[in-house]
């Protein structure tokens, strides 16, 4: 229905100058197509504002390139190499499942058999399944039997299955953890298959799916292992596989859930029984590495599986006790992965073209603009950033890319038909999302559930990332998010000729303090909803020393991110994680015990509930949000404090401020923040605008913010959902200046910037990028405050 | 549960009327609500709409929980060309297999199509729903109409 036949991604989101971003690029049908390098200004096509602004840029990469199409093999699996113990004659194999689309619909993108623990392909070799119909399934080259039970799905069972090369005799198990009333019995079932097990050279031993074949096709070398195209790809939980080469009893089986054990000067091999330990050929052990992409073997051969396209680990196992929450802290009972067949890690697409980005490049947002004659298109995006010590200007641009890669190809307008609900209207989409929906490969954004249901917790960069493009409305608000959004800002930086460098979240995060301290000021992007703690602790650090901090949206420093150090030598900030835990506006909620990351282990969730409250960064943290439309400002009586007034100069104090902008049709809008002294508000802090009353219904108070379900919580009646300008100065003579809304940043192209949304931020970027400290309060602001110090006005009164 | 008035009743005539209303003064705002823009295309005065009738606001809601695949196909609005045409679409309630358009009728503006899928779904739900005697399995399921993120 729709073809975006041109995708890529680059190799980095941020380059140095005078280092190489390489470019990895998916053309699929035109023979050739064009590059050429822009500086990227304004990507908002709306007509009420400058629209498409870009400028083509002189680099050595442009020029025409010969098209080829580049698959994504998604879908994560462990797999070890073929090997000569691995070609077993007998056999037994067992694991515990947590199946959770044991039977999918026919028009399912991945609807069929899906591949337990396999060394089979083409009908030849072994391997235990869960069959199109949703029950086990062993198969011995082009043999099969079956329990004919469906399994369960989100449920635990444990699975078996033996052969005997010399009786022919082969048994299969299926016994669910749990067995209600009404359940049948199911029992075990043998047969003689009489099978000499054919093993294909190259074939490798695989959890969690099967090999489909070897494949020429040059692009075939993006799969794992390179040239050979997986296909079963189960999705569910597997715990604790065992493979031993010999047909065990019942009562070996159970002994060999054990698994293999440590030597010791009593036990000198490497099983629960010296029998067993000479049958085992691999007993993995997912407790073991979690923070990695290797599945422990603990047998005697050191078959560690290689983990693709990172499922989701510290997974809660078959005997999760429930009594420690901390997968470091009680390993044994997370042995379980959690395997999808939409994850994705790497692209790992061949290098089309690369650009030596000169020395003095400016740094800047960039894009590599690709073309076709037929009319193809499609951008990807990259910044130019200076490396530390070597920074051009005293502002800085600090691109939130963790966010962006948070909303990376989201789904919710497709799969959440309940998305609807949330932004009070018809939800539009555009190519980008028709091309994602039939292209689950591409993986999906945090936002997201994964194609079996469960939540969506890690999003990588080494992919096309669709949401990250120009001419792009997001489905939320009718209007740019993320990466456009934050071109409205570029664009009037450029329009009103401030000079500045562009820094990325990535770079404040492996950095620290080095990456923000030359810099006079830092500007955030429109939403910087998702952080790493390194960052916090920066952007803290450089305020507290004198640094100013000017936050230009909302929803910020709201949900605690980290990046999988196994994907380091990929580069800075490949991958990023983040669990949706007890509380927040969470489009899925994780399961008790999966709440701490498998990267860095650190308890995940929202700041709020790790004792940094949001409000604590900038002054002002999130209160509600609405997706209908937005509104706009007034003065408070404060805007008169000297402390904070020269921030309105040349603004009236009755004007209307804000009420245009090429996101909701005003200033205030999306998602909002307030100042809140009880949640991390310094106790000084100024309100010198606010948009209190004026939000609609579909405005509605964040859920963290109150215990019960209560009426009385929309724009309408709530007097937190509101939108606070605010400022509070930082010790030192640093400040930080919050406009505490999403749609901010979208009113300050109109009119060309000629607007009032634009006079406030260009006096308070004035003074906050002028060198040395800024001026000092009036000697009175110096005074002793509590942070609950107020009387409450109409408790004066008495009628 | 509020009922969705029947063909032909005032109540359904006013409904239509107002979300008319409401979408046209809507044209031109980078965003959409069911409430009328004192100006056409600016947000700085608006009123009446869902806020101010509740049997609208009820029926908005009972539209929206709908889930992707009922009916057919929840309807979405598809942008083909960007900022210039639009149309409507089908969502399939089953990933990975994308949504497809319900007619060959193309939009010049993102508002209209809004007030039409209103129309449509006025036809499409039952008069009445989530009664005891509209009890199914899926209610035991969670697949009870009411749809989450």
């Amino acid at each position: 229905m729709c073809a975006m036949r041109l995708t890529g991604y680059a190799d980095r989101f941020g380059v140095n100058p005078g280092k190489t971003i390489k470019f990895h690029v998916n053309c699929d049908g035109p023979k050739k197509y064009n590059c050429q390098i822009v500086k990227m200004i304004h990507a908002d096509t709306n007509p009420r504002g400058p629209g498409l602004i870009e400028e083509n840029i002189d680099a050595d990469c442009n020029g025409e390139y010969n098209g080829r199409p580049q698959t994504i093999y998604s879908g994560s699996y462990g797999y070890v190499e073929d090997n000569v113990h691995l070609q077993v004659e007998s056999f037994t194999m067992q694991c515990w499942i947590w199946p959770t689309t044991p039977k999918t619909h026919p028009k399912y993108w991945r609807h069929g058999a899906q591949g337990l623990m396999t060394k089979w392909c083409n009908g030849k070799g072994y391997g235990l399944f869960i069959n199109e119909d949703g029950c086990v399934e062993l198969r011995i080259n082009g043999k099969s039997i079956t329990t004919g039970a469906p399994v369960r799905d989100h449920a635990w069972h444990f699975v078996a299955a033996s052969y005997d090369a010399d009786s022919g005799q082969a048994t299969l198990y299926h016994e669910p953890q749990i067995q209600y009333a009404l359940d049948p019995d199911i029992p075990p079932v043998s047969k003689k298959v009489g099978e000499k097990i054919s093993h294909t050279a190259g074939v490798p031993f695989a959890v969690a799916a099967y090999a489909g074949g070897a494949d020429k096709d040059p692009q075939a070398q993006a799969s794992r292992p390179a040239g050979m195209v997986m296909a079963g790809h189960y999705n569910g939980k597997i715990d604790s596989p065992r493979l031993c080469r010999r047909a065990l009893s019942r009562e070996e089986i159970e002994t060999m859930k054990l698994g293999a054990q440590p030597g010791l000067t009593e036990r000198r091999h490497c099983g629960p029984t010296g029998p067993l330990s000479e049958a085992i050929v691999g007993s993995w052990d997912f407790s073991d590495g979690i923070n990695t992409a290797c599945g422990k073997d603990h047998g005697p051969y050191l078959y560690h599986l290689d983990i693709v396209n990172c499922p989701t680990r510290a997974m809660t196992g078959h005997n999760f006790s429930g009594h420690n929450f901390d997968w470091k802290h009680a390993p044994k009972e997370y042995g379980a992965i959690h395997f999808h067949d939409d994850d994705v890690d790497d692209a790992r697409w061949d290098v089309d073209f690369e650009w030596n980005v000169p020395e003095g490049t400016s740094s800047k947002f960039y894009a590599a603009k690709l073309t076709t004659s037929d009319g193809d298109e499609d951008y990807i995006p990259f910044w130019v950033v200076p490396e530390v010590g070597k920074e051009q200007s005293k502002i800085a641009f600090m691109v939130p890319t963790i966010s962006y890669m948070a909303y990376a190809n989201e789904h919710l307008a497709n799969n959440a038909g309940g998305a609807e609900l949330l932004v009070y209207r018809v939800p539009i989409m555009q190519d980008q999302n028709m091309f994602l929906s039939e292209h689950r490969e591409y993986g999906g954004s945090i936002y997201d559930t994964h194609t079996d249901g469960s939540g969506l917790c890690l999003s990588s960069r080494l992919r096309p990332i669709l949401s990250i493009r120009p001419k792009y409305d997001h489905f939320l608000m009718q209007a740019p998010w993320q990466y456009p959004a934050d071109l409205h800002l570029i664009y009037w930086l450029e329009e009103m000729g401030y000079k500045y460098d562009c820094i990325l979240d990535e770079d404040v995060n492996y950095d620290g303090l080095a990456r923000l301290e030359n810099y006079n000021v830092i500007i955030t992007g429109s939403h910087p909803e998702h952080n790493s703690g390194p960052q916090l602790d920066a952007l803290h650090n450089y305020t507290q020393q004198g640094g100013r901090l000017m936050y230009m949206g909302a929803d910020a420093w709201y949900w605690i991110h980290s990046y999988h150090p196994a994907y380091d030598h990929l580069g800075r900030g490949v991958i990023t994680e983040m669990r949706r835990c007890e509380s927040g506006i969470r489009t899925w909620r994780a399961d008790p015990g999966e709440y701490y990351h498998q990267g860095t282990g650190e308890l995940g969730g929202m700041w709020r509930y790790r004792g940094r409250y949001l409000h604590s960064v900038a002054g002002t943290g999130m209160s509600s949000e609405g997706f209908d439309i937005s509104s706009y400002y007034s003065r408070t009586y404060e805007s008169n404090d000297p402390r904070i007034s020269w921030a309105f100069e040349g603004i009236d104090y009755d004007e209307k401020i804000g009420n245009f902008g090429l996101v909701g049709g005003g200033a205030a809008g999306t998602e909002l923040d307030i100042v809140d002294t009880m949640l991390g508000s310094p106790p000084h802090t100024l309100v010198g605008a606010t948009s209190a009353g004026r939000h609609t219904e579909a405005y509605l108070l964040v859920m963290e913010d109150y215990g019960f379900s209560q009426q009385g919580i929309d724009g309408t009646q709530h007097p937190r959902v509101r939108s606070d300008i605010a400022f509070h100065e930082t010790p030192n003579g640093g400040g930080c200046f919050a406009f505490s809304s999403i749609a901010f940043c979208g009113s300050l192209p109109w009119n060309n910037g000629k607007n009032n949304i634009s006079t406030l931020v260009g006096n308070v970027l004035d003074r906050f990028s002028k060198d040395g400290p800024l001026p000092p309060p009036p000697k009175d602001a110096i005074i002793h405050r509590g942070r609950a110090d107020y009387d409450p006005a109409m408790n004066k009164k008495s009628k | 549960m509020i009922s969705i008035p029947k063909k032909g009743t005032p109540e359904r005539e006013r409904l239509i009327a107002t979300h008319k209303e409401c979408i046209e003064s809507m044209k031109g705002v980078p965003g959409c609500t069911i409430m009328k823009c004192e100006t056409q295309g600016d947000t700085t005065v608006v009123s009446g709409g869902f806020q101010e009738d509740p049997l609208l606001n009820k029926v908005l809601i009972r539209m929206r929980t709908m889930m992707p695949g009922n009916f057919g196909g929840k309807l979405v609005v598809v942008c083909t060309k960007v900022e210039k045409e639009w149309r409507i679409a089908r969502l399939s309630g089953i990933r990975g297999v994308p949504p497809e358009f319900v007619n060959d009728k193309v939009y010049d503006n993102e508002q209209d199509p809004q007030h039409d899928i209103f129309l449509m779904r006025l036809d499409q739900l039952d008069e009445e729903d989530g009664y005891p005697e509209h009890f199914n399995e899926g209610w035991k399921r969670r697949n009870d109409n009411w749809t989450v993120t």
